[in-house]
């Protein structure tokens, strides 16, 4: 039955797999007609082997004579497709033919088939078949050698894809908390990761803090299958303080941040690894400085904030403070796309907010250097200063309250200020007051020669002070005396005024002060007496005059004490008795505005009691009684006042 | 990875215990997963080594070529999906080592802790030199001559 073999090789009703899908299911091809089925099993006839044949020239069993016939005829024009076709269409028709009458034979029990016996080939012709067989065979291993090659690439690189993809999630999962989300739908293994930059550590209730969208960030296989971060444009966002009239500056824009960082260019990667860090740190950043602003706008809002809110616009909060001066918060872009867009709203909001901001300004910075109160410096200065107070407040605090309580020196406190921005711009309006402050006590100390200013920190952002001091020269009698180690307590050779300002209130303190009561305790504990203070900033340089002229009137009282004059000392005058009731007076005049000088001096000889010395600005100076002597340093002073000793022991003892 | 190895489960009781139940039947899932996968690839190399024979019948020869590509296709589907494999442990093992996360965040909390110590340090020294250094220009220019000239000019 050799023949029914070969023909059943074509009958036989093969379900070939066409593909295979990715689960690995077999899937077959759709039914076919039996029309198409024997077109194609008719293409798939091996004609190269056909073609062999025919060369041979021999004559096989019936089945592959045909195919020779074809074969030969398509053979002798390989390029008349046509003919080839109708070749075929007359082998179908005669296969047909033939499988008809096989089954006909094979129904019909009474017709005997004998057996045909297949013509011995001769050994060449086997062998030649063998050869043209295994070289089919070979040429199909050498193509599954490729196949295999080429998957085994695809493979390698997925491999190393993965293990550079996974190495950088370690490397980010060592600082960052990253998630991975499973969908739902998708299959196995689609997986997504994502970074949380959200901030529990405050997951206190009352704290108000929310959670921002933006602190979920989906991290993606870029093209090339390395790490990628999912940003959402418009993220990048700083906090901007700022003093309304003045011009922002727009330096805002981060440019220590290297370009090679930020196009995400960088191949190698540790450096891509890097830059996604610093993504997320810069994120990290904004979304801390957002929270700032939210919590601001909220305490901006609430009553019981004791601040005064004058404007609001998207991200801009402006609020006023207690000199009349305006002071803006709000959030900026960063980033440089969005740069020119924010930029351009918030010049806006502030050039409508100069013209009223400006006027209320005018009076109150007279002489006053824009530049010292709220130059570039400064502004950062509160930012950070507004970032570390809502740190303290928030963050802290609910730390702090599952361990110990702990006061915070620089954070608000309930007692003081009722919110955090309370605090804040109760901090902002004494450095804007403690500058004025300081630019007067400079003034003043710049006039008077031998008065030193010192500038006292006080570590607290609604104290500060100074202090101010005066360097006496040794005393003449007590000159020699320098290698004594125990000089009389009373002997001071320096005086001091100082001079706080606890938020808008300034206290000045100081010893040696003039007062009447001098007049009456001549005692060694008058010395240390000090006195206290409270004044307005217009009247801080007559104050601090006043103290320092007190304190050169007792410093000489003390001096010719000690060279046996007799004098008196009252308030700002030194009063040295002659003979006959006359009396020789050195007073001090005190005038802030002064040009050359704030301290000068007057001699002035009077019949009368020193108490009813009397100045007059006007005084003419050639009048014999009231000299002008000018503006003296301590020195001469001193020599002054030695000189007088000579003219009352000449005076006493004609 | 090898939480839940399926030794001892029985005894695992409380809240654990339907936990280290659902990462047994992973394991096993995955193991299968693994099983089926190698017995794929082993099946299907030895079946291409079997049709390496040249066979009489020179039509089986085409036949088997077709066979063959299959074949192939289906090894290197297993391979692929014993690398999907591979990375979803790799996924377990980056998500799910607790004990080598929170050694970690501890690490880095005791880090942050020193690094915050050493600013507070570097802050008041900061602090500490700042005032010294102002208090030292503050008595320079005020006994400078500069400044006991200034008045005069003005």
């Amino acid at each position: 039955m050799d023949g029914n073999l070969e023909i059943s090789l074509d009958k036989l009703p093969l379900k070939r797999v066409d593909f295979i899908d990715e689960n690995g299911n077999e899937r077959f091809p759709p039914d076919v007609s039996p029309e198409e089925k024997t077109l194609s099993l008719i293409r798939r006839i091996d004609f190269g082997w056909a073609v062999q044949k025919d060369e041979d020239g021999d004559d096989k069993d019936e089945h592959k004579d045909k195919k020779q016939k074809k074969a030969g005829k398509d053979g002798s024009s390989p390029w008349q497709w046509q003919g080839m076709v109708e070749n075929l269409m007359l082998a179908r028709q005669e296969l047909s033919v033939i499988i008809d009458i096989i089954s006909t034979v094979e129904a019909n029990d009474a017709v005997v088939v004998t057996s045909i016996t297949k013509p011995k080939q001769l050994l060449n012709e086997s062998l030649s078949d063998l050869a043209v067989s295994a070289a089919t065979k070979l040429q199909c291993y050498r193509h599954l050698g490729k196949y295999f090659k080429q998957s085994a690439k695809g493979l390698e690189q997925q491999v190393s894809r993965e293990a550079r993809f996974y190495g950088a999630l370690i490397r980010l999962q060592q600082n960052w908390k990253v998630k991975r989300q499973r969908m739902a739908a998708s299959a196995p293994g689609n997986e997504s990761f994502t970074i949380d930059l959200s901030d529990n550590s405050s997951s206190d209730p009352t704290s108000g803090l929310r959670s921002y969208p933006l602190s979920i960030l989906r991290v993606e296989h870029d093209s090339a299958g390395m790490l990628a971060l999912n940003v959402p444009t418009k993220s990048y966002r700083a906090l901007r303080f700022g003093f309304v009239g003045t011009a922002l500056e727009c330096d805002g824009v981060e440019t220590e941040c290297p370009g090679k960082l930020n196009d995400g260019s960088a191949d190698g990667e540790d450096e891509r690894v890097a830059a996604t860090h610093y993504t997320l740190c810069r994120l990290h950043k904004a979304i801390f400085d957002e929270q700032v602003f939210d919590f601001i706008s909220r305490e901006a809002f609430s009553l019981t904030s004791g601040v005064n809110l004058t404007g609001i616009r998207e991200n801009f909060l402006q609020l006023r403070l207690r000199q009349g001066e305006s002071m803006s918060i709000s959030l900026m872009s960063t980033s440089q796309d969005d740069q020119s867009v924010d930029s351009a709203e918030t010049q806006v909001a502030e050039t409508e907010a100069s013209p009223l901001a400006l006027q209320a300004l005018a009076p109150e910075n007279e002489g006053i250097p824009d530049e010292r109160i709220r130059g570039p410096l400064n502004r950062a200065c509160y930012e950070i200063y507004l970032q570390q107070i809502f740190r303290d407040h928030v963050f802290a605090r609910s730390k702090n309250r599952h361990t110990a309580p702990s006061s915070k020196p620089t954070g608000p406190s309930a007692k003081d200020s009722p919110s955090l921005l309370g605090h804040f711009c109760l901090s902002v309006a004494h450095r804007i007051f403690s500058s004025r402050v300081l630019k007067k006590l400079e003034n003043v100390v710049s006039r008077t020669p031998y008065l030193q200013l010192m500038s006292q920190p006080a570590w607290n952002s609604r104290i500060s002070s100074w202090l101010l001091f005066m360097d006496v020269p040794q005393s003449v009698l007590h000159g020699g005396s320098k290698t004594d180690n125990h000089p009389p307590k009373w002997r001071k050779s320096r005086f001091c005024t100082k001079v706080v300002v606890i938020e808008e209130c300034i206290k000045v303190e100081g010893e040696g002060a003039p007062n009447v009561v001098g007049l009456f305790k001549e005692s060694a504990e008058d010395i240390t007496t000090i006195s206290r203070y409270e004044c307005d900033l217009e009247d801080l340089p007559m104050i601090i005059l006043q103290q320092v002229a007190g304190q050169v009137i007792w410093w000489l009282h003390e001096e010719a004490l000690t060279v046996g004059l007799k004098a008196a000392r009252d308030f700002l005058c030194l009063s040295f008795e002659l003979e006959q009731g006359e009396s020789l007076s050195l007073a001090a005049r005190v005038d802030p505005e002064d040009p050359s000088g704030c301290i000068s001096w007057w001699l002035v000889v009077d019949g009368g009691f020193p108490g009813e010395t009397k100045l007059h600005t006007d005084a003419d100076t050639k009048n014999d009684y009231r000299k002008f002597l000018g503006h003296l340093s301590l020195d001469v002073l001193h020599s002054t006042v030695l000189d007088l000793v000579t003219l009352c022991n000449s005076g006493a003892n004609p | 990875m090898n939480k839940g190895g399926g030794t001892g489960l029985g005894s695992v009781t409380g809240p654990t215990a339907a936990a280290a139940a659902a990462a047994a039947q992973k394991q096993k899932v995955l193991l299968q997963r693994v099983d089926l996968d190698i017995g794929n690839i082993i099946d299907n190399f030895s079946q291409l080594v079997t049709v390496a024979r040249v066979n009489e019948p020179l039509v089986r020869n085409s036949q088997e070529a077709f066979m063959m590509e299959m074949r192939a296709a289906r090894m290197v589907q297993a391979a692929d999906s014993l690398l999907k494999l591979v990375s979803e442990l790799k996924q377990t093992a980056i998500f799910s080592g607790f004990a080598s996360l929170n050694d970690h965040v501890e690490k880095r909390i005791a880090e942050f802790h020193k690094q915050a110590e050493q600013s507070d340090t570097i802050l008041s020294s900061i602090v500490d030199d700042a005032a010294a250094s102002l208090k030292e220009l503050e008595s320079r220019y005020y006994s400078s001559a500069e400044r006991i000239v200034e008045p005069l000019e003005n």
